[in-house]
């Protein structure tokens, strides 16, 4: 009786424990069968238990409860991992008390001979190796037999003390593993790469490296490939798509600080820093004089496009300026980018568009030169609503829009979503509306603009020579893809319509033209 | 300035007759690689030496050199035609003579061209140097300049041009690696660091620092940076690198503090308040191409500033070449720039493409360095950080020996600018000094061009 439940008990705690070959009774119980993948338990036990089975049936009551304290041990040690080490020991003796523990020295584990045949003393760093010189000996077959000692399983410890791996609980399986690991943590580093310098301790390590070292290519977020890791890196410091990131953070929390500027600073978005009023004043200032300023301009656009932001106060005050010169200066932004092949990637178009038709809109609360007012753009709030829903799960940090701030807060993320994706029916939308006045600014820039092209103050042809070469190299350079799509005929699509209105009208000047 | 000549007759003084045709003078600046023949170069070089020897009338010796050949016959050794007639041009202005000063600008003003091959840009920017000091207007040659390039200056620009060049020559990366390792070495293990840069790099040798003590070290110090800038064009531009600096840094888990100072004319007179050094940092001075901008006479002055900052490490990059000692001698100086800047020169034009953007702006940044040094006298400096007196790595460390003494560079550092010098373009090495020398020599043609060193009190 006291067997039959002694059975039925372990039977029952053993339902996971797949058992085969069983007496009856325990075979009635649902188990695993044999051969499923069972746990770490029934590959660390089973044969064991196995071997149990195979030399006594039945399994006495003692045999068999040691068998499930072993199991709930165990099961515990998983626990327990996590608990002080101090229990580690313990706890780990008990769940395998097979296992041997083996702390060599250092001097042990850095040499490179340690398994010695005993025949003929040649030393082998590897255990396999030394076997298959012994078969060599033509042994007796009780000789070839390997010890009993050899079937245990091993574990090494490191002898560094203030390592990690120094405990028992973190000791590692494989006794190449724990020499690579004291080679690589605590010994001199030998090897040496040739074309980077970086040094290895462990010879496999230099191997593998150098055959990688210089094939290796980073790639930086603007889509830039590099070979070298220095340029790479310095690149990367100083790299718009970094700015970016800077520029949206400091949006979040500029927002809220913002008085009647409000729009021209949303608008213009984020990316605009005092440094980039001081490059506005320059590229406006002498606009009316200078051919230079087509790649001030080019460059001041492209600066702003990628750059972080703060002090909006300065680009209120540079807006200032930019209605005191006019609608020229506006022409010349507006025809800027579109004309000239800056390096502002495509994704830069809603950002200019954007630009431009605030600046226009700006123009028209003191100039009342265009026929873009403000309104319009409202006009575009409620559109502008679904736009930043289609996107807010791209954008982290988002502002807390206040109810003042909805339209704004609503264009400047336009901007934002502008300055990071490409979304020509985000465009499109703007477009239809304001397509058809854009024209007529597109013409009455072009003009005023084209009329200043040709002055020139500085004397020197060495200016002027050196812009032509400077086009020249900016149009070479910068890819083609912009080009196309400005180039098209107005006639295409949504986008391209709009966009191609204002780059026709402004391209039309022969001026212009001959600039590039 | 362009002289009016008749017509001239096929023989010309004493020459052999020249395959001449008869040219308009007012030849207008010819852009792409029209060559000269040789011939006809060295003609005038022997009319000239013979006008010289001889003392002819001035007529004879316009008829003489007005044989400019316009022809675009391509020639394989039409070069250092340029190197002889600005020497002679920079001896006769010397001796003031001023005849021959005029033709030989006015042949310089012929052949020269800022667009052409190196010879031609050579020409072209030394005939300008010339010819302000020639007509005493140097000063006001240099604010023009100097106007017209901050005008044009902004930091993508900046940016562009700095990265290009240090994408193609180890110019300015030479001293970068040199110095980063130097300072790594020398504040190895401290916890809170203070570098004070005094250069206009633009900051482009501290991301790779920035790099290396992130990953290097285990605890990742403390980096308080403080950028003295010196010339002006990079200060405009100094907060978008110090937003730049401090984003990368926040990538890499750095802690960073980022300072600039661009206030004080005169480097001598910076603090330790000044420059906000506090007591438990560990200060590290790195000094890379300012030290050549300080008037001759306070260099010694700013030396004992770096002094009493109480550095752990000073690092210090210099271009290798003499103006200073030489600058009461207009034709010696003269003969020393036009060396160095031949080299800078044939460097910029094997090192870029042929059309490159950048390359034309360091030509020019050049060619404001060399009206700087030659035509502009010392005692009317308005704003220091202008001078541009460059000194040879022995003279600095004559200076520097005075404070310093000299750290040399471990063999891992070695290694790394060695392996640095690996990824560009054949031509460069590294040179070590010889004896009592200390430092390391950046060659270019097994010439010296660039002189890193290191100095603790």
């Amino acid at each position: 009786m006291l067997e039959q439940m002694t059975e039925e008990s372990i039977s029952n705690g053993f339902v996971q424990n797949p058992i085969a070959g069983s007496n009856p009774p325990l075979a009635k119980k649902k188990r695993n069968l044999p051969g499923t993948p069972g746990k770490y338990i029934y590959t660390f036990y089973s044969s064991k238990l196995y071997s149990l089975k195979a030399y006594r049936f039945p399994i006495s009551f003692s045999e068999r409860f040691i068998m499930i304290i072993r199991w709930v041990y165990s099961k515990l040690f998983r626990f327990i991992t996590k608990l002080p080490c101090v229990f580690h020991m313990t706890i780990w003796v008990l769940s395998d008390p097979e296992a041997e523990v083996i702390a060599l020295s250092p001097k042990t584990l850095m040499a490179t001979n340690r398994f010695l045949c005993e025949i003929c003393g040649k030393g082998f760093q590897r255990d396999q190796n030394l076997q298959l010189h012994r078969r060599g000996h033509n042994l007796p077959w009780k000789l070839k037999q390997r010890t009993t000692k050899e079937a245990r399983k091993r574990v090494y410890v490191c002898p560094e003390k203030s390592c990690v791996h120094h405990h028992p609980s973190r000791a590692l399986g494989d006794l190449t593993g724990i020499k690579k690991h004291f080679c690589r943590k605590h010994g001199e580093k030998k090897w040496k790469c040739e074309k980077c310098s970086k040094r290895y301790a462990v010879q496999s390590d230099w191997k593998a490296h150098s055959k990688t070292c210089g094939t290796r290519e980073y790639k930086c977020d603007c889509g830039t490939l590099f070979s070298r890791r220095d340029s790479f890196i310095t690149h990367r410091a100083f790299c718009d798509a970094l700015a970016e990131e800077t520029a949206r953070v400091n949006a979040a929390s500029n927002m809220h600080s913002l008085a009647t500027s409000n729009i021209n600073y949303h608008l213009m978005g984020n990316p605009l820093g005092p440094g980039m009023a001081q490059h506005f004043s320059s590229i406006f200032k002498p606009i009316s004089s200078n051919d230079e300023t087509l790649d001030q301009t080019r460059r001041g656009l492209s600066l702003w496009m990628g750059q972080a932001s703060q002090g909006h106060d300065a680009i209120g005050k540079s807006l200032q300026e930019i209605h005191q010169f006019g609608s020229v200066n506006s022409g010349s932004i507006y025809s800027d980018p579109l004309v000239s092949t800056s390096n502002a990637p495509a994704s830069d178009y809603p950002l200019n568009w954007v630009f431009g038709n605030k600046v226009s809109s700006c123009n028209a609360e003191e100039i009342t030169s265009t026929s873009l007012p403000l309104n319009n753009v409202k006009e575009n709030g409620p559109q502008l609503v679904s736009v930043p829903s289609l996107f807010s799960t791209q954008h982290h940090s988002h502002q807390t829009p206040s109810a003042n701030m909805s339209a704004t807060a609503l264009l400047q993320k336009a901007a934002q979503i502008g300055a990071t994706s490409t979304d020509t029916s985000f465009l499109g939308s703007f477009a239809t509306k304001c397509s058809s006045s854009q024209v007529q600014d597109g013409n009455k820039y072009s003009g005023l603009y084209g009329s200043n092209t040709p002055a020139t103050t500085l004397g020197s042809d060495l200016e002027n020579s050196a812009n032509d070469i400077s086009t020249l190299n900016q149009l070479q350079m910068y890819p083609a893809k912009r080009r196309h799509t400005q180039n098209e005929d107005s006639t295409g699509g949504q986008t391209r319509d709009f966009l191609g209105v204002g780059v026709q009208a402004i391209c039309h000047p022969s001026s212009i033209n001959g600039w590039i | 300035m362009k002289l009016s000549s008749a017509k001239v007759p096929k023989e010309s003084k004493g020459a052999s007759p020249i395959d001449g045709h008869n040219y308009s003078l007012h030849s207008k600046r010819r852009s792409g690689r029209t060559t000269l023949p040789v011939q006809a170069a060295e003609q005038w070089s022997v009319a000239v030496d013979m006008h010289n020897t001889n003392s002819i009338q001035p007529q004879n010796s316009h008829t003489s050199t007005s044989r400019s050949s316009d022809s675009g016959e391509p020639c394989a050794t039409g070069n250092k035609w340029a190197s002889r007639l600005l020497r002679e041009c920079a001896r006769a202005i010397s001796d003031k003579d001023s005849t021959k000063i005029h033709h030989l600008l006015w042949m310089l003003n012929e052949l020269a061209s800022p667009y052409g091959d190196c010879d031609q840009k050579l020409a072209s920017y030394f005939l300008q140097a010339l010819f302000c000091k020639a007509t005493e207007s140097g000063q006001r040659c240099y604010r023009t300049l100097t106007s017209v390039a901050e005008k044009s200056h902004s930091f993508d620009s900046a940016r562009k041009l700095i990265l290009k060049f240090q994408e193609v020559s180890p110019w300015t990366t030479f001293g970068h690696v040199a110095a980063n390792g130097a300072i790594l070495e020398a504040l190895d293990g401290e916890a809170k660091l203070h570098i004070i840069d005094i250069s206009n790099t633009l900051c482009t040798q501290w991301p790779t620092l920035l790099e290396a003590l992130a990953t290097r070290n285990d605890e990742t110090p403390h980096l308080k940076l403080t950028v003295v800038v010196t010339a002006n064009i990079v200060r405009s531009v100094m907060k978008e690198i110090r937003q730049r600096m401090e984003k990368f840094a926040r990538l890499m888990g750095v802690p960073f503090e980022f300072n600039v100072i661009s206030g004080p004319n005169h480097l001598g007179e910076l603090t330790k308040e000044a420059l906000g050094v506090l007591e438990d940092e560990a200060v590290a001075v790195n000094c890379i191409g300012a030290l050549r901008r300080v008037a001759v006479e306070e260099r010694g002055a700013v030396i004992q500033m770096f002094q009493s900052l109480g550095p752990k490490v000073v690092t210090v990059v210099e271009e290798e070449a003499d103006f200073s000692s030489t600058r009461y001698d207009f034709v010696t100086c003269f003969e020393e720039c036009l060396r160095f800047y031949t080299l800078y020169f044939e460097m910029l034009e094997e090192s870029f493409a042929p059309t490159s953007n950048e390359k034309l702006m360091l030509e020019r940044e050049c060619s404001r360095s060399i009206v700087r040094v030659l035509a502009c006298d010392e005692g009317e400096d308005s704003t220091a950080g202008e001078c541009e007196r460059r000194e040879k790595g022995s003279q600095w460390s004559d200076r520097l020996k005075e404070a310093f003494s000299p750290v040399g560079f471990s063999d891992d550092v070695v290694d790394d600018v060695k392996a640095l010098l690996k990824r560009y373009r054949a031509g460069w090495a590294l040179a070590q000094p010889h004896q009592d020398e200390t430092g390391l020599y950046l060659t270019w043609k097994d010439e010296a061009v660039v002189w890193a060193s290191a100095w603790k009190p």
